[in-house]
């Protein structure tokens, strides 16, 4: 191959390994040319956008504005309020769908007959599709018409929470968390398939119970898929935009409320429900810096507190 | 440690006989099999309501007379519920169909040619792909679409499908790894052309992968809901669209069970592929950790 350059292709025939270079490349040339346009050119389409006044009309009247919508986007409190929305989002969401899906692997992990059903059924939320699960919850959570706070109202009479409204932050985690939980589990399921018996059968002679080879084992055993997990969560929670938007919108109510306002959402009905589109870019593309510097972020600290079996051995 | 202890049982095991903790091990997991399933139950429970019966206060828990009627009153003419199904389908198939096909050749080819030199480099681009969300692609993609005269068309299905999706060609790469060396050895031997090596050896004996990925892609299409709703029109759109706003009575009021009745029928069709295709779809999960969305 290095020698390629010398090589004049119409006198001699191709070497083996030209051959397979040029095999290689014409097999990947659907992924790389639909990734160079559908990919790298909207994005770099969305970055000049973003400095500029564009707002899907003005084409011929546009003109650059610099990094004036970056520095608007970083003054505006209405970015600083959905920011902080969404991490709230996930600081509620990541913690009850990482705890709630483990536990639930625990159980989907016991050995008995007849346990693939279970399995099944557990995992069943997850294949819903985001409009199929919104209005599955959407008659349990109406305020006065859902079954949630007719149950309530059964213990504490008078209970009418606006679970989609004022408290929809709270309520559309419920959807999501049930949303994920399969997946979740199936996840953990792998991992704690994958925990060596014979680490479990050493503790358990060493008596250890239970509850200690949970902690001390399995756990520790775990931490990579935890921390994908997590890492995965948190830029989920960066795009989530759809269950949230449908979960808490109807004919009379065209925006979500402020308590679920969340970053993409604002996003979203910047370009589309008020047309600044190179606001709305800017926003994007500050989304895709935060997203990339979490992922870079969590891969560096990782050694830190995940468990990799090279270093136990030291 | 001494030896005899550790050749006692461990102490849970002496006590519990063992068809007790069988049976606790059931009710849990029968409760925990309630508490998920709730929601589903109450689902199926409203879809057989009067719009009334929903709308009334205290909330009746049953209906008094099960309204089966509201299944058939989903496929009236004038909600073109069948119609909006038919083209959903169209898409999810043409979709699905072409993006399995070119990330079955784009995961083959970072699989079998690894001697390559930019295939590695290329390769972490795909991977690096996979955590870069659609999301922030589909909204600039969508001025681009516009300015082309593509948007309310299937065009940028058809190209997004041609151009293959990173997570389905990490998929096949990982599966057409497992392939013995010698397989295409003999085949070159034999004078196979690069492209038949593929179509005629690795992908018949890929249907396990071909399965997993065009499940996956179709339940992805059959429930995508944001990209029909900035791309299509409102007579073209998928059914995730149109069921959200098409049930209302002639005063535009939405009629909830109507919607509910219909978000049933919208989702039987992926919980029966689900029923009988779990161990692919499980597996795609598995494979990358993602939901495959």
């Amino acid at each position: 191959m290095n020698t390629t350059p010398s090589v004049r292709r119409e006198s001699k025939p191709l070497s083996r390994s030209q051959r397979r270079r040029r095999t290689f490349f014409l097999f990947v040339s659907p992924w790389l040319v639909g990734f160079i346009l559908l990919t790298v050119f909207p994005l770099a389409f969305g970055l000049v956008i973003s400095l500029t006044n564009y707002d899907g009309l003005n084409l011929f009247n546009l003109h650059f504005t610099g990094t004036k919508n970056y520095v608007t986007a970083f003054g505006d409190p209405n970015v600083q309020y959905t920011f902080g929305r969404t991490l709230f989002w996930a600081a509620l969401n990541l913690p009850a769908w990482l705890i709630l899906s483990f536990l639930l692997a625990v159980v989907a992990n016991q050995k008995v007959r007849g346990i693939g059903i279970f399995r099944t059924l557990f995992y069943l939320p997850s294949v819903i599709p985001a409009v199929g699960l919104v209005w599955t919850w959407k008659i349990l959570l109406e305020k006065n018409f859902g079954l949630l706070n007719a149950i309530l109202d059964f213990f504490r009479p008078g209970t009418a929470v606006g679970w989609l409204t004022d408290q929809a932050m709270y309520g559309v985690t419920g959807m999501a968390v049930w949303n994920g939980l399969g997946a979740g589990m199936i996840i953990f399921l792998a991992g704690l398939q994958g925990v060596p018996d014979e680490l479990v059968e050493a503790a358990q002679i060493d008596g250890a119970n239970q509850g200690q080879v949970m902690w001390h084992i399995t756990l520790p055993m775990m931490t990579p898929v935890i921390f994908y997990q997590l890492v995965m969560g948190l830029i989920g929670a960066f795009q989530q935009l759809t269950i949230p938007w449908l979960a808490t919108t109807n004919a009379s109510v065209s925006v979500p409320p402020r308590s679920v306002y969340l970053y993409m959402i604002n996003v979203y009905q910047q370009i589309f429900g008020v047309g600044r589109f190179g606001y709305g870019m800017a926003l994007l593309w500050l989304l895709i810096i935060v997203i990339f510097a979490l992922t870079v972020l969590v891969f560096r600290t990782q050694r830190y507190w995940v468990f990799s079996e090279a270093e136990e051995q030291v | 440690m001494n030896t005899t202890f550790a050749s006692l049982p461990p102490a849970g095991r002496a006590r519990w006989p063992k068809y007790l903790k069988q049976f606790l091990t059931y009710s849990l997991m029968i409760v925990i099999t309630l508490v998920i399933m709730t929601p589903v139950l109450w689902l199926l429970i409203t879809a057989l309501k009067k719009d009334v019966e929903y709308l009334s206060f205290p909330i009746k828990f049953l209906p008094a007379v099960p309204q089966w009627n509201n299944f058939v009153q989903v496929f009236a003419p004038k909600y073109h519920f069948l119609e909006h199904a038919g083209m959903t389908f169209y898409l999810a198939a043409v979709f699905s169909t072409l993006c399995v096909l070119s990330s079955a050749l784009g995961g083959y080819a970072f699989a079998r040619y690894q001697d390559v030199k930019a295939s590695h480099a290329l390769f972490g681009l795909v991977v690096a792909m996979i955590i870069i969300p659609s999301i922030v692609t589909i909204i600039p993609s969508f001025m681009i679409f516009a300015k082309i005269h593509l948007t309310g068309t299937y065009w940028p299905w058809i190209l997004w499908g041609l151009a293959g999706s990173p997570y389905h060609i990490f998929l096949f790469r990982q599966f057409f790894l497992s392939f013995p060396k010698e397989l295409e050895d003999a085949a070159e031997v034999d004078g196979c052309s690069p492209f038949s090596v593929f179509w005629r050896i690795f992908l018949p004996n890929a249907s396990a992968a071909l399965a997993t990925s065009f499940i996956l892609n179709f339940i992805w299409v059959w429930g995508d809901w944001l990209t029909p709703q900035i791309y299509l029109r409102a007579d073209n759109t998928t059914l995730a669209v149109l069921i959200n706003k098409v049930f209302t009575n002639p005063q535009g009021n939405l009629l909830t069970t109507l919607t509910v009745s219909a978000i049933t029928i919208y989702t039987l069709p992926i919980v029966v592929i689900f029923f009988f295709s779990q161990k692919y779809i499980l597996r795609g999960v598995v494979t990358s950790g993602l939901a495959g969305r």
